[in-house]
């Protein structure tokens, strides 16, 4: 975890927002104008964000002050350069948010931890010259500070924070604008983490999230939609388009995109199927013709069969050129010249035999074949027992269609709320 | 070499498989609820006692207020529902982040404070229930104690739910006590419709009990935050309404038939006062037989349960929502420290007062009143302030006369509780 130590010798002084918050505003005399009510500062760019202004309060108004008019943010409060006050009306201008408003004790994404966090207090310092959010603390102390006495609380010293660099703000509820921050330290996350925060979040954070990802990364998004559990699979494609639903589905392996069509309302279906590239579509229509719960319905249509003559570097060869994703190619499986299933061979006992060596000498026989109706209590049952990571599934005539790896097994095995667990563990 | 395609054959999916079974599970349980489960634990120790001295002492002059009171109770309970359909957020969650630390702190504190006493009650009322049938709370406290706490912290939140809805089986033992108790329909249907009034204090005194202990500041907490951990979905958002009107109507309907059956024995034949929920139990045999003892025990265990186990996660989720800690239901203690101990916390010690002989319940439960009495109106007040938001709830947000409805109801409730606060704090 990114947490900053305070007090470090080199580090500038750590200023609370809520120190600056009520705060007084004085000008270059010392003499009190007003009160400072919340701090503006830009999102998006790289690094910390720099303060942008303030929203102050002089004689009962609130109005805008530029940052550039201010010399000095301190325990005595916001200092203005010049004699005279300069004051606007506050408009939001892009990629602003108000520190107070819109950020403090709302959620953010703790992105290290992979978990959602609460901004109890936000740490500022003076950094290459200008004013900026340099961290969030979630612990306790900034929350005391903040309830005790002005005067007591000020003498809570700085605790461990989360430093920005690892946290991204929910921008979404920010009114008037609506904000399009964009979130590039999400892409650093795993699609199952960020999945994970989608469903720890309220609907609206999560769509936000879901947004932020898609916006700069659609292969991504495919991924978490993958990793969502149905409910909110369906809880965020009922509002896209079919269109839109297509081009995630497209993005998905064949099996988790039947999942995700078998989702969608019934009339929806043949309309989103519509959209997708032909070799993709066949087989998902395929898929979805099979129960979810048997073997068919676990199965992805992806795999290598190849005829029991060849030889071994030729096999090695097929899985190089192969797009299978990884996890299904852990077997390659053989078949008769007739098309029947006869075997399968790890692609570890490929790179182990002769280069010459054929299949059928490599073969191993004594592997189970399921059928496509098969329970899904058996298919896990034969994977354990024969110690698998991918079964075969066969029809009628010994012609193979498709295989279950071990991973579509342990998610349908896994209690219900097991899977949210995942990744919001991280210690505080 | 060669490839196999996938072919389409095999069984095929039902029509609209899986969602169309969880669908009608879905409506099934809708029908019994959170909504049910929040607003039947009023009907608990303290809920029974106020409604039984109600009828004991003033007949049926009290029925017409139970209209009043349900209708109140119906819009706050529709409105907690709402808001966490469409934030996705707790109540508590929705303080923090509308109003700041300081508030949500506050709210927090009395209601850690409030629930822990009513908590006690409730054991205390499983004490009693069970009592009636001749065994010790020393024995059967810690047992429901333990066992409560296994569903809560072992389970998973449906499967918790699905037992806290058997809970409120225990109430239709009410309705069939009442008419063993023979009453007069007619003036029961007279005293709905036409307000009784009595200038007098004690009148005064039970008029404001009854709506305390009818709406509780932890039916909406706990309402809304099990509707988020539900995971409700906008489309679901009427049903989930539907169901927090219900549940609040079936709940007063319970209140109304133990002052209905009170009334028509013990105020009748003069016995016009009992002080706690057993006595009225006991109170009954002599008049209705020993079945109405036995119906108002069981009715008086299933709200004790529920209540017991309603009243740890409410308080559990307030806390971790305004503070920002981990939380749900069948967390694991190492996953949601704070939650899962505050759980264990609450049933410990509300298991061990109730069993220490001699403990001063009626005093302690004076002392709930007045914080629960100073509790609610901060509640309510956020609830009509929430629910009315445009930036938070949409086109969903409470307008015309729903919204003069809850200020209404906001502002009547407030003054009876604040009154009552000032009656016990007073000592009349």
């Amino acid at each position: 975890m990114s947490s900053v130590n305070a007090p470090v010798a080199q580090a500038p002084p750590i200023l609370h927002l809520s120190s600056v918050v009520g705060s007084p505003l004085r000008d270059a005399d010392g003499e009190r104008l007003g009160t400072a009510e919340d701090v503006i500062v830009r999102l998006g760019g790289a690094g910390y964000p720099p303060i942008t202004g303030f929203l102050v309060n002089v004689a009962g108004r609130t109005s805008y002050l530029g940052v550039d008019r201010v010399s000095d943010i301190g325990a005595d409060g916001v200092v203005l350069r010049k004699a005279k006050l300069d004051l606007r009306r506050f408009e939001r201008r892009p990629d602003e948010v108000l520190l107070r408003r819109d950020v403090l004790d709302r959620q953010l994404i703790n992105v290290e931890g992979a978990r959602l966090v609460r901004a109890n207090e936000i740490e500022l310092a003076h950094l290459g010259g200008s004013w900026r959010v340099v961290g969030v603390d979630t612990g306790p102390r900034g929350g005391l500070r903040r309830l005790l006495p002005k005067r007591l609380g000020s003498r809570i010293a700085t605790g461990e924070f989360l430093d920005w660099a690892g946290v991204e703000p929910f921008v979404g509820h920010v009114p008037t604008v609506r904000l399009r921050v964009p979130h590039p330290k999400l892409a650093k996350l795993h699609p199952a983490q960020i999945a994970d925060l989608v469903e720890a979040a309220s609907r609206r954070e999560g769509e936000e999230i879901i947004q932020a990802v898609g916006d700069d990364d659609r292969e991504l998004e495919a991924d978490v939609f993958e990793e969502l559990d149905d409910h909110h699979q369906r809880e965020f494609l009922e509002d896209r388009t079919d269109a839109e639903i297509a081009e995630i589905v497209s993005r998905m392996a064949p099996d988790d995109a039947a999942d995700i069509v078998g989702e969608l309302d019934e009339e929806r279906r043949e309309p989103v199927l519509a959209l997708l590239p032909v070799s993709h579509r066949v087989k998902v229509r395929a898929l979805l013709g099979y129960d979810p719960a048997e073997a068919g319905g676990l199965m992805s249509p992806d795999f290598l069969l190849l005829g029991p003559t060849t030889p071994a570097a030729d096999a090695l060869q097929a899985a190089r050129r192969s797009t299978i994703a990884p996890e299904l190619l852990t077997v390659v499986f053989v078949a008769s010249p007739d098309g029947a299933l006869q075997g399968a061979v790890p692609v570890t006992a490929l790179l182990r035999a002769e280069p010459a060596q054929r299949l059928e000498a490599l073969v191993k026989h004594e592997i189970p074949c399921l059928s496509p109706d098969a329970s899904f209590e058996e298919v896990a049952r034969l994977m354990a027992d024969y110690n698998l990571t991918a079964i075969p599934v066969a029809d009628e005539h010994e012609r193979m269609v498709g295989v279950v790896t071990v991973d579509d097994v342990l998610e349908a095995m896994l209690p219900r709320g097991w899977r949210r667990r995942f990744g919001l563990l991280g210690e505080d | 070499m060669r490839r196999l395609r996938s072919v389409t054959f095999g069984r095929p999916r039902l029509p609209a498989r899986l969602s169309s079974r969880r669908a009608r599970i879905f409506v099934f349980l809708g029908l019994l609820g959170p909504g049910l489960i929040a607003a039947n634990a009023g009907n608990d120790a303290g809920g029974v006692a106020t409604y039984a001295s109600a009828g004991a002492k003033y007949g049926y002059d009290l029925l017409w207020t139970i209209v009043l009171i349900t209708v109140s109770l119906a819009i706050v309970q529709m409105l907690a529902a709402r808001m966490g359909t469409v934030t996705g957020k707790g109540l508590a969650e929705l303080i923090r982040e509308e109003y700041g630390i300081r508030w949500s702190v506050l709210a927090t504190s009395a209601v850690l404070v409030a629930n822990l006493g009513i908590c006690i009650s409730d054991f205390v009322g499983i004490g009693a229930a069970l009592g009636l049938a001749g065994v010790p709370a020393q024995v059967t406290v810690p047992i429901a104690a333990l066992g409560i706490w296994m569903i809560i912290v072992r389970g998973s939140y449906r499967s918790a739910e699905r037992i806290f809805v058997w809970f409120t089986i225990p109430f239709f033992a009410y309705p069939i006590a009442a008419v063993l108790a023979h009453p007069r329909w007619g003036d029961v249907g007279k005293a709905v419709v036409a307000p009784h009034l009595h200038a007098s204090s004690s009148y005064l005194l039970i008029l404001i009990a009854t709506a305390g202990t009818t709406i509780t500041p932890y039916m909406q907490l706990y309402l809304q935050s099990a509707v988020v951990e539900r995971g409700v979905r906008e489309e679901e958002r009427g049903r989930e309404e539907r169901e927090a009107i219900s549940g609040a109507v079936f709940a007063n309907l319970v209140a109304a038939f133990i002052i209905i059956a009170t009334g028509a024995t013990l105020f009748v034949h003069g016995v016009h006062s009992i002080s706690s929920a057993g006595d009225a139990a006991r109170a009954l045999k002599p008049f209705a037989g020993q079945y109405a003892e036995a119906l108002f025990g069981i009715g008086l265990l299933g709200a004790s349960l529920l209540a017991a186990a309603i009243l740890p996660i409410a308080t559990a989720y307030v806390v971790s929502e305004s503070l920002g800690y981990e939380k749900g239901i069948g967390r694991r203690r190492e996953e949601a420290p704070v939650f899962v101990n505050l759980i264990t916390g609450m049933i410990a010690i509300g298991a061990f007062v109730a069993i220490i002989p001699g403990v001063p319940v009626i005093s302690l439960l004076v002392a709930v009143q007045v914080v629960n009495g100073l509790l609610l109106p901060i509640n309510l007040y956020f609830i009509w302030r929430l629910a009315r938001s445009p930036q938070l709830m949409g086109e969903h947000r409470s307008r015309g006369l729903l919204d003069v409805a809850t200020g209404v109801t906001a502002a009547v409730l407030s003054a009876l509780s604040l009154a009552l606060v000032v009656v016990t704090a007073a000592g009349l």
